[in-house]
């Protein structure tokens, strides 16, 4: 317990690890809340094994990697979209052939490049310890990229997804709204990969959100929660992993996931008793 | 007569081969209130969503009249059937009935002072004010059909349209909803659509019988035979007085 403070005040790798907590809490609280109520998980998963292809082919022409990453983020939840708006029938077919060809993609380029990168598997399962400044620098524009467009168009967000036909009479674009959040979930992920790797952001981006639902009468109110969840499951991940030098990204997942069922037990346990 | 507000011109509509309406002619007029029956899957719905505009007929026009400067998001308030969301679902009575204050270029949260009024007013009249800070999720269905009847009344539109308003309620709210929307008939085109031609020939000024094509009638002029042809099968008539 000393020994992790100790080491919090000496080490900035861990001071890193704990600011890019918090700001990935933020994103993943909000987000996530649209995720949940909208029932679009599946699809967000879609979306974040695509996301390998963007950084394959950015490691095999040795650009960015996160540059990649949010290219094909942004390319992914666009196609995904206009796909689930035209073709509603062939949806859940169409999105496992996304998330698996991105991956393929990934794979492909990946092979091609040469020399074995550590970094790929940082990208796949997340390596918290090895967040630098401008990481840092990038969540936080992208966390305000976020809210910024949450917060303006709180209305338009919330009417579209509780009902969508009605929003349609309002003169709301839905579809536009809809291909929005998308984009909003994947620079999400994008933020999330860092934490917990492309392979467990769902987790992050389902687990707190549907925790936090079993309380909140309001989705504002469920964007607060969950991001509070997601902050506290995040530092638990940090801290129980420090010390037996565990994988964080696995530690925290499997934080959020004994919260998540935690949870529903004792809401369970509370309604019947 | 008073004036036309929806003029319903010659619509015929069909998903892929299946021909659902043909030609309707149907003239709404001003204030009037007006009951739309008919068998289950004979188009009814369909032709709600023609008039709302979120569907496009493949042959003819609708066109709508609106009085003065309203924007034509203001002009119909529509309460639909069923709405499908997750009984979870983060959101209180107020906030869907605030949903009908929405537009395009709405931003941010807060609503301005005189929708927060208005809102008010309709969630008193509708006496859902004390359930206003519930979730929607835990309300009873006569409930949720009074809160999104507010949410198609804040608006002030000009026509109501409401589709089966009744179906998920028992028949002594049945009434409460109808005794409410006559009272609003004064002032107000509506529109109901119903299967239930028994119940609703009691409120309404004029019934349209749709079965794939349509027959309109006042009330006092339904017979026996008429209902006959439209349900395909015999039936029994109940009378009623006006």
């Amino acid at each position: 317990m000393t020994e992790f403070f100790t080491a919090l005040i000496e080490y900035s790798f861990l001071q890193h690890a704990l600011l890019a907590c918090l700001l990935a809490s933020i994103s993943c609280g909000v987000i996530g809340s649209y995720i949940v109520v909208k029932q679009i998980s599946f699809l967000t998963g879609g979306i974040a094994h695509s996301v390998l292809a963007g950084m394959g082919i950015a490691y095999f022409y040795n650009a960015s990697p996160i540059l990649g990453a949010i290219i094909a983020a942004l390319v992914s939840s666009i196609l995904i979209g206009l796909i689930s708006l035209r073709w509603k029938e062939h949806e859940d077919v169409l999105i496992a052939a996304f998330w698996s060809a991105g991956m393929a993609i990934g794979l492909l380029f990946l092979s091609r490049t040469p020399g074995y990168n550590i970094d790929l598997m940082s990208y796949l399962f997340g390596n918290i310890l090895l967040i630098s400044t401008n990481d840092l620098l990038l969540m936080l524009l992208l966390d305000l990229v976020i809210l910024t467009t949450v917060l303006f168009f709180y209305k338009q967000f919330l009417i579209s997804v509780f009902d969508e036909e009605f929003a349609r009479l309002r003169g709301v674009n839905t579809e536009f709204f809809y291909i929005l959040l998308l984009c909003l979930i994947s620079i999400t992920i994008v933020i999330l990969i860092q934490l917990v790797g492309l392979i467990l952001v769902i987790a992050l981006l389902t687990l707190p959100a549907a925790t936090a639902n079993q309380y909140v009468s309001s989705l504002y109110k469920m964007f607060f929660l969950s991001a509070l969840i997601c902050l506290g499951v995040s530092l638990c991940g940090v801290f129980i992993s420090f010390g037996p030098d565990l994988p964080t990204g696995s530690t925290i997942v499997l934080v959020a996931c004994c919260t998540y069922f935690i949870s529903v037990f004792l809401k369970r346990f509370i309604s019947t008793a | 007569m008073n004036n036309v507000v929806i003029d319903i011109n010659d619509v015929s509509f069909s998903y892929g081969n299946v021909s659902v309406l043909e030609k309707i002619s149907l003239k709404i007029f001003e204030d009037e209130f007006i009951g739309i029956i008919g068998p289950n899957a004979s188009g009814k719905t369909t032709l709600l969503k023609l008039i709302l505009g979120l569907l496009e007929p493949d042959n003819g026009n609708i066109e709508k009249h609106k009085k003065d400067d309203k924007e034509m998001s203001n002009l119909i308030g529509y309460v639909p059937q069923h709405i499908t969301f997750a009984r979870d679902f983060p959101v209180t009575v107020r906030e869907v009935v605030m949903m009908g204050h929405v537009s395009s270029s709405s931003r941010l949260f807060r609503f301005k002072k005189d929708e927060v009024e208005i809102a008010k007013d309709i969630m008193q009249m509708l006496e859902i004010e004390e359930i206003a800070d519930r979730q929607v999720g835990a309300l009873s269905g006569g409930q949720l059909q009074r809160v999104l009847i507010a949410r198609a009344l804040v608006c002030k539109p000009e026509i109501l349209i409401l589709d089966e308003p009744t179906s998920n309620v028992d028949a002594r709210v049945e009434e409460d909803i109808f005794a409410l929307l006559k009272n609003y008939s004064e002032h107000m085109t509506i529109i109901v659509v119903s299967h239930d031609i028994a119940f609703i020939s009691g409120y309404v000024d004029r019934v349209a019988c749709l079965n794939r094509t349509l027959v309109c009638h006042d009330t006092e002029s339904i017979s026996g035979k008429m209902i006959e042809d439209l349900y395909d099968a015999p039936v029994k008539m109940i009378h009623h007085h006006h």
